[in-house]
């Protein structure tokens, strides 16, 4: 078969081996892998959100926020190359949609970013957590899988809906590139030129300004963490775009993933498993293996019942926080943000005011127990 | 005395409300007993009178969807597909519809198998049900339940862009071997418009659909189905094919408004 779609053909392995893997099956083994991978680093460098806030805004060491910068940086150039050169099109994502609402994005985003406080880490490091023999995470990811699910298909769905279409604004440009270049995705000088500043301020503030070169090997392993953002909008966006059964465009997320690996658990002879379960469970083997190969695996439980109800409750905050803001400190913090899409800037706003006021301020949670 | 009548009132009380719930649980019960397609008069008219098989055709859908605008359908039937023993008719409903008609597919013996997969609309959880009837008259059904949430995202922007509206896209096996049934993949760009929307001005939105679609090889028909408006939009089929020799496939997909259009493709047979 002779190959027009020259991109897709070179990042389409089973197209050129020409073995009988369908394009949904092959979505979601790659899935699993950068899973997997994301488990192994997650659970190597501590890759952390809110540990890493926490650290930064309350004891002064910022190593491993910079960690977060380092990550956004590469999963903002890897996927903004993509589109320019890939011919990735990561439009008919749910970070890019021309309509969203302005108050359930930033309000989403502060109850994510408080309940990953109250809970000592957002989802996906829960799971991580989990799997190196974290009792407490198990609790969380609960939680959080529960709590999503009521808010995006349980009781508090109407609720969601009547809120989003009141508070609807719809943009005609939806994202920072088409501010410069007028929607001609093709553009790739002014697409690509307020990138490259970006990520070089944002590459110089972790690396010099906080310090990151002293540890060059988590800087590599948040590099790769940030690269497996655009790996997954290729494996959807490529691998799995299809003229009759396309798959959706989407990426590294971890609430609604989180909550339809729950389902799944349950009603697995009724559905399938998408991109997202995979990932899911890739990342709960990658770093379970991980801690027993680095003799790390130890289990831990709560100290108290107050202890249980404020990682409950940070649990439930996550969940229903994360389905109002569509993601969590990944799914919009890296994988919305690698967008460039304005409703994530305001996520991860909230996000960030949401752990501040968990940190510093009236409503900041006073550490009893070393954790 | 006074913890007597105090108790017998509340046993009163008791076995009110037990016969009240005995009652409810038998007329579930005998509801139950029933299939509910039972109760849709186009079902009845069309089987008039006669008892389907019980789960002979294979449903397969997902038991929990979020989408019920495009919802994912595959019906199928165990059955020869030899000339005087073959599956001539499959009827598709979703009985919790404004409509309940989903599509009527008509086989002959050429599509070599009795499956055929398509998208639905699903106004809301309900049960969708298949009943299909053989050369020799009999008649077969089987069911699903579906439960469709509100969507997990935003309103999203309309799938189909007005210019490429009666597009038609078809894949075929590049080589199929006599006898043996392969599928066949086709979709057209249609909206698909119910005629139960209204536009932002607030008027109805005139029905608009694709009603019709055919599939031959040379001059023999293979399938043909009649599409109803509860057809997801942007019509999509997967069907089957044995041809004993190698000719050429033409699908047609006619709107109600008489337009059709016409794709063919090669088809080759080792």
């Amino acid at each position: 078969m002779v190959c027009r779609d020259y991109p897709r053909c070179l990042g389409h392995p089973f197209r050129l081996l020409n073995t009988t893997m369908t394009h949904t099956q092959l979505v979601v083994w790659s899935g699993f892998i950068l899973g997997l991978l994301f488990g192994v680093v997650g659970q190597r460098t501590h890759y952390c959100t809110a540990g890493g806030l926490r650290e930064w805004w309350r004891e002064d060491n910022p190593r491993r926020a910079a960690a977060l910068v380092i990550a956004l940086s590469f999963a903002l150039l890897g996927t903004q190359l993509s589109v320019a050169f890939g011919g990735l099109d990561v439009r008919p994502s749910i970070y890019r949609q021309s309509s969203f609402s302005w108050l359930l994005m930033p309000l989403g985003g502060l109850l994510f970013g408080y309940g990953m406080m109250l809970a000592r880490g957002c989802g996906s490091r829960a799971l991580v957590l989990l799997a190196s023999g974290n009792l407490r995470s198990l609790v969380v990811l609960l939680a959080l899988g529960v709590a999503a699910a009521i808010t995006l298909t349980g009781p508090l769905a109407p609720w969601r809906l009547t809120m989003t279409e009141w508070t609807l604004v719809s943009w005609a440009t939806v994202s920072v590139p088409e501010l410069f270049y007028g929607g001609d995705p093709v553009h790739h000088v002014a697409r690509l030129l307020p990138v490259a500043i970006l990520v070089a301020v944002l590459l110089r503030v972790a690396l010099v300004n906080m310090k990151l070169y002293r540890h060059p090997w988590e800087a590599a392993g948040a590099a790769l963490i940030g690269l497996l953002v655009p790996a997954g909008w290729w494996v959807t966006g490529h691998w799995g775009a299809d003229d009759f059964e396309p798959v959706p465009v989407e990426s590294l997320t971890f609430v609604a993933p989180i909550s339809d690996a729950i389902q799944y658990l349950m009603l697995s002879t009724g559905i399938r498993a998408g991109f997202g379960v995979t990932v899911v469970a890739g990342v709960l083997l990658g770093a379970c293996a991980t801690a027993l190969c680095a003799r790390e695996f130890q289990l831990r439980g709560f100290d108290s019942p107050r202890h249980m109800l404020r990682f409950l409750a940070g649990g439930v905050m996550m969940g229903v926080g994360g389905a109002l803001a569509l993601g969590c400190t990944i799914g919009q913090g890296l994988t919305g943000l690698s967008t460039l899409a304005f409703p994530s800037f305001l996520a991860v706003a909230g996000i960030l005011l949401g752990a501040w006021l968990s940190l510093r301020g009236p409503l900041r949670i006073r550490e009893q127990t070393a954790v | 005395m006074q913890s007597i009548i105090h108790f017998s009132r509340v046993s009163r009380l008791l076995a009110t409300f037990l016969v009240g719930l005995l009652h409810s649980v038998h007329t579930v019960a005998a509801q139950q007993g029933r299939p509910a397609w039972e109760r849709v008069e186009a079902i009845q008219t069309l089987l008039n009178g006669a008892v389907p098989r019980p789960e002979a055709v294979r449903l397969d859908l997902p038991s929990v969807t979020q989408d019920g605008s495009s919802v994912l359908v595959t019906a199928e039937i165990d059955s020869p597909m030899t000339p005087d023993n073959h599956v001539e008719e499959l009827y598709l409903f979703a009985l919790g519809n404004p409509s309940p008609e989903l599509a009527e597919i008509r086989f002959t013996p050429l599509a070599g198998r009795a499956s055929v997969s398509t998208r639905i609309r699903l106004d809301r959880s309900q049960t969708v049900v298949a009943l299909a009837r053989t050369s020799g008259g009999d008649w077969l059904s089987g069911s699903r339940d579906v439960r469709v949430t509100v969507s997990g995202c935003l309103s999203r922007d309309a799938t189909y862009q007005a210019d490429d509206v009666m597009q038609t896209r078809v894949r075929v096996p590049p080589r199929f071997k006599a006898g043996q049934a392969s599928d066949i993949r086709t979709l057209i760009n249609h909206p698909m418009e119910t005629g139960l929307r209204k536009d932002a001005a607030g008027q109805p939105i005139p029905e608009q659909i694709i009603e019709l679609f055919q599939a031959r090889l040379d001059d023999a028909p293979v399938l043909t189905v009649r599409l109803h408006r509860a057809i997801a939009a942007n019509p999509y089929l997967v069907f089957h094919m044995a041809p004993e020799q190698s000719g050429e496939l033409t699908l047609s997909w006619e709107e109600d408004t008489g337009e059709t259009t016409v794709t063919t493709a090669e088809i080759r047979v080792d």
